[in-house]
């Protein structure tokens, strides 16, 4: 009888969870649980060589269950007292799935530009390929397609030294390759650019943790050479202050 | 931090004894767990028909007001004793917002009777009762807990003894202890939490600072060695417990180590302690400084005794032991949860208000080669590990040489394990490349003790079971897991992933292989047969759960006599909220 019942229960909902499940109109003793989560990975205030002092944000929201998430993930920066609009250097809605036990695969759509009613934005085609590699390595790399055909690769990846419980030690690497030439958008094909940067961090708790660092941000190759003719610099460092909070 | 934490709160432990606290104690004690016991040839207050009602009531737990799920106000819930031979009437009232149910642990009754929503029938809705009836055919020592969602966190839990037919309970006082782990959040963030950031709970990773006092001590290329198989599987070596001392308030018989929860012996006499491992996740290690302890029973059932200085029991286990005290002198009941992160202690004693030293919590223990490979090879001559292995490591570790040391040959040892040839999916982090018996080891953080350690091979059934018969056919079950996503299951399947139950032929007698493909321990509960383990033992042992250490094989004799459906899962709570799950059908 429970086999037929669950026959019947498997054919007309499949993938759905029918498993023992002895009569119609009981519970599941176990149910698919989903949830989601916000992350500033960074929320931070940064001064500069310059003595510029940027807001920066770097998140990342989610929700659904083991296997299948919608994903939300945005960067970007505002220069503090400068009258210039924010910087957007990313807002994405993706789907993502988990390919392996570390490694979800995720695609969607971005966009980025600065925010103000005259800017136009540039849009993209996004795949991510987002985990713990080998050794605790946290990763996310990402390839961008946008509406002129431009492609560029996005690498970005942590790593934490765990010095006490509650503290870390945390560098972090970052670095950009456009893989074609793009007029419009002012990049140039090759290595484009690389951020290095460490921090303290120490967790009040889990969900609020804040942070000290530092960074080295550095143009690259023909980007850099483009930069030099222009007769800005290639480089810049800074000092952060700031948070990883979720909730 | 975890240490500094833990003397804190031991300090705060010795100056926090306050008035309130003490009044407290009178509300808090469960009525049945008192300081006297019971003693031998005293009246059996079996009521014929138990009203259990189940609530939410604020009560203090520790030293704060929680808001645990009670059973007739109390929590843990009253002590159900049964005797073996009458017919058990327990009428169940929900008095709670939300459906609940009780699940009469390791008892034999039929499956309408076992009390897990969506297997045995539909729960209890708010404001209904539920008539449990069933024939009382064994004796010893049991329990019961909701099986509704996460409401055993809550301690919706209580202690069930069985007396046996003639009464003797082969000593002259018996103390029934119940350990249970307590937290002042809601159980269902610390789900998220477990689910959203790894390693929510665990304060005891390896620091940097370890490390290179490692290379400092044993230089660069062999900490490296001993890093490097962990970096590869993604894994921590302290990840002991899921849920720990972080939050846990542990607590025996519903008191913390505070309110010191005491039973009385007279020197001399024999004293028989009924232990229970009531935990939603925290596996205890338990000793009696200075006092001897003679197993006799095993998940209620009779084994032939052993004197073990100390033992593991898992969540869900009872072990019965005899203890003798001949000094008119307190002696602590020591339960150490096993990651070390914090413990409860209670009284044995001669007269009320004494007390015994205190146990420190000894160090925490770390999984992976130096606590069972190279490290403690050395010492003993034993290999105590085993080959983990990543999916794709391939046979990286053939430097490990496999030295076992049985003295019997086990039939598991001669079975080959099947691993699918993608491993199991994204649900399970890592395959046991080469899962071995591991039944004669004390378990992570005992295997250097100086004292004796219960192990699973010293168990002796103390008589025959009625079933004598050869398995007429195996099935094998794989522990499967995901810590970065907070995924268990079998076989890389979470209970919403299958298409059907576990089939179990009626009348047949089978043999269950299970394999540990994951890094942590797991209790394996079924419900409505007895699992006779294969231990190199006869009578084999039987139990209503069987723990698995990292990378172990074990095998279990079961008679498939109970027709219907019936749960069988990890009895962690949280891991079988995640999905380690099945639904056995006999028929």
């Amino acid at each position: 009888m429970y086999g037929k019942s669950l026959l019947v229960g498997a054919a007309l909902l499949p993938g759905l969870a029918v498993a023992g499940h002895a009569k119609e109109d009981w519970p599941e003793p176990v149910k698919e649980y989903y949830t989601g989560q916000v992350l500033f990975d960074r929320l931070e205030l940064t001064r500069t060589n310059e003595e510029e002092n940027l807001a920066v944000w770097d998140m990342m929201a989610w929700y659904g269950g083991d296997y299948h998430r919608a994903v939300f993930k945005s960067e970007g920066e505002n220069v503090q007292d400068d009258g210039e609009p924010t910087d957007l250097e990313s807002a994405e809605l993706l789907y993502g799935y988990l390919v392996s036990p570390f490694w979800s695969f995720q695609a969607g759509i971005g966009t980025r530009g600065t925010l103000s009613s005259d800017a136009s934005m540039e849009n993209y085609a996004v795949v991510s390929f987002m985990g713990l590699a080998p050794y605790w390595f946290e990763m996310d790399n990402s390839l961008m397609v946008n509406e002129e055909g431009d492609v560029q690769f996005v690498s970005e990846t942590e790593y934490e030294w765990q010095l006490t419980q509650t503290s870390y030690l945390q560098p972090r690497i970052e670095f950009t390759a456009n893989l074609t030439d793009s007029d419009k958008y002012e990049r140039q094909s090759g290595l484009s650019n690389l951020r290095v940067g460490l921090r303290y961090r120490h967790e009040i708790s889990r969900e609020f943790a804040p942070y000290i660092g530092v960074y080295w941000n550095g143009a690259l190759g023909n980007t850099a050479d483009e930069m030099k003719r222009m007769g800005e610099d290639t480089t810049e460092t800074g000092v952060v202050l700031g948070a990883r909070v979720w909730f | 931090m975890s240490n500094e934490f833990n003397k804190g709160r031991r300090k705060f432990i010795k100056s926090a004894f306050t008035v309130a606290s003490a009044l407290a104690i009178a509300k808090v004690a469960p009525t049945w767990a008192a300081p006297q016991g019971r003693s031998f040839k005293d009246q059996i207050l079996t009521n014929d028909e138990i009203d259990l009602t189940i609530a939410k009531s604020p009560l203090l737990v520790g030293n704060k007001v929680g808001a645990p799920i009670t059973i007739n106000g109390q929590m843990p819930g009253p002590l159900i004793r049964l005797k073996e031979g009458q017919r058990a009437k327990l009428n169940v009232t929900n008095r709670l917002s939300e459906d609940t149910s009780i699940h009469w642990h390791g008892i034999i009754l039929p499956e309408n009777m076992d009390g897990v929503p969506g297997v045995s029938f539909e729960g209890i809705k708010p404001g209904r009762t539920f008539k449990y009836r069933y024939d009382v055919e064994q004796n010893g020592t049991y329990w019961y807990h909701s099986h509704s969602g996460l409401q055993e966190q809550l301690g919706h839990l209580g202690p069930l003894v069985i007396e046996p037919k003639d009464g003797d309970i082969g000593a002259d006082r018996e103390h029934t202890i119940i350990l249970s782990d307590w937290t002042f959040e809601d159980p269902d963030t610390v789900f998220r939490n477990l689910k959203v950031a790894e390693g929510y709970y665990n304060y005891q990773k390896r620091t940097i600072f370890e490390t290179f006092e490692d290379v400092r001590q044993q230089g660069l290329e062999k900490t490296w060695k001993q890093r490097e198989m962990w970096g590869q599987m993604r894994m921590s070596p302290r990840d002991i417990a899921d849920v720990t001392g972080s939050t846990y308030t542990y607590l025996m018989n519903g008191r913390d180590s505070q309110m010191n929860w005491s039973a009385l012996f007279k020197p001399g006499e024999k004293v028989r302690l009924r232990i229970i491992n009531g935990s939603a996740m925290s596996f205890f290690d338990v000793r009696i400084p200075g006092l001897e302890m003679t197993v006799v029973a095993a998940d209620g059932q009779p084994v032939k005794p052993v004197p073990v200085d100390e033992f593991r029991i898992g969540v869900a286990e009872t072990y019965d032991v005899i203890v003798q005290p001949k000094q008119n002198k307190p002696y602590t009941i020591y339960a150490e949860s096993f990651d070390r992160s914090g413990y409860v202690r209670g009284t044995l004693t001669p007269e009320l208000g004494l007390e015994a030293e205190v146990p420190e919590l000894r160090q925490v223990p770390e999984r992976g080669m130096a606590a069972m490979g190279m490290g403690a090879m050395a010492m003993s001559g034993d290999m105590k590990g085993n080959s983990m292995n990543m999916k794709h490591m391939g046979g990286n570790n053939s430097h490990m040489t496999h030295k076992m040391t049985h003295k019997k040959e086990l039939p598991v040892e001669n079975i080959k394990i099947k691993h699918r040839e993608s491993g199991h999916g994204a649900g399970a982090a890592m395959i046991a490349t080469n899962p071995v018996s591991r039944l004669h080891e004390p378990g992570i953080g005992l295997e250097d003790v100086d004292h004796k350690v219960l192990v699973y091979t010293d168990l002796v059934g103390a008589h025959e079971w009625p079933d004598t018969r050869e398995p007429e056919r195996q099935i094998e079950l794989h522990l499967t897991g995901n810590m970065e996503r907070y995924m268990w299951s079998f076989d890389g399947k979470k209970f919403t992933e299958v298409d059907g139950p576990v089939q179990f032929h009626h009348g047949e007698r089978l043999r269950l292989v299970m394999v540990n493909d994951t890094m942590m321990d797991h209790p394996i509960h079924l419900h409505g047969m007895w699992m006779e383990l294969e231990n190199g033992q006869y009578p084999r042992p039987r139990k209503h759960t069987i723990s698995l250490k990292p990378s172990e094989k074990v095998s279990l004799l079961i008679t498939a006599d109970a027709p219907g459906s019936w749960a069988f899962h990890c009895h962690l709570l949280y891991h079988m909220k995640a999905g380690m799950f099945r639904v056995v059908n006999v028929a």
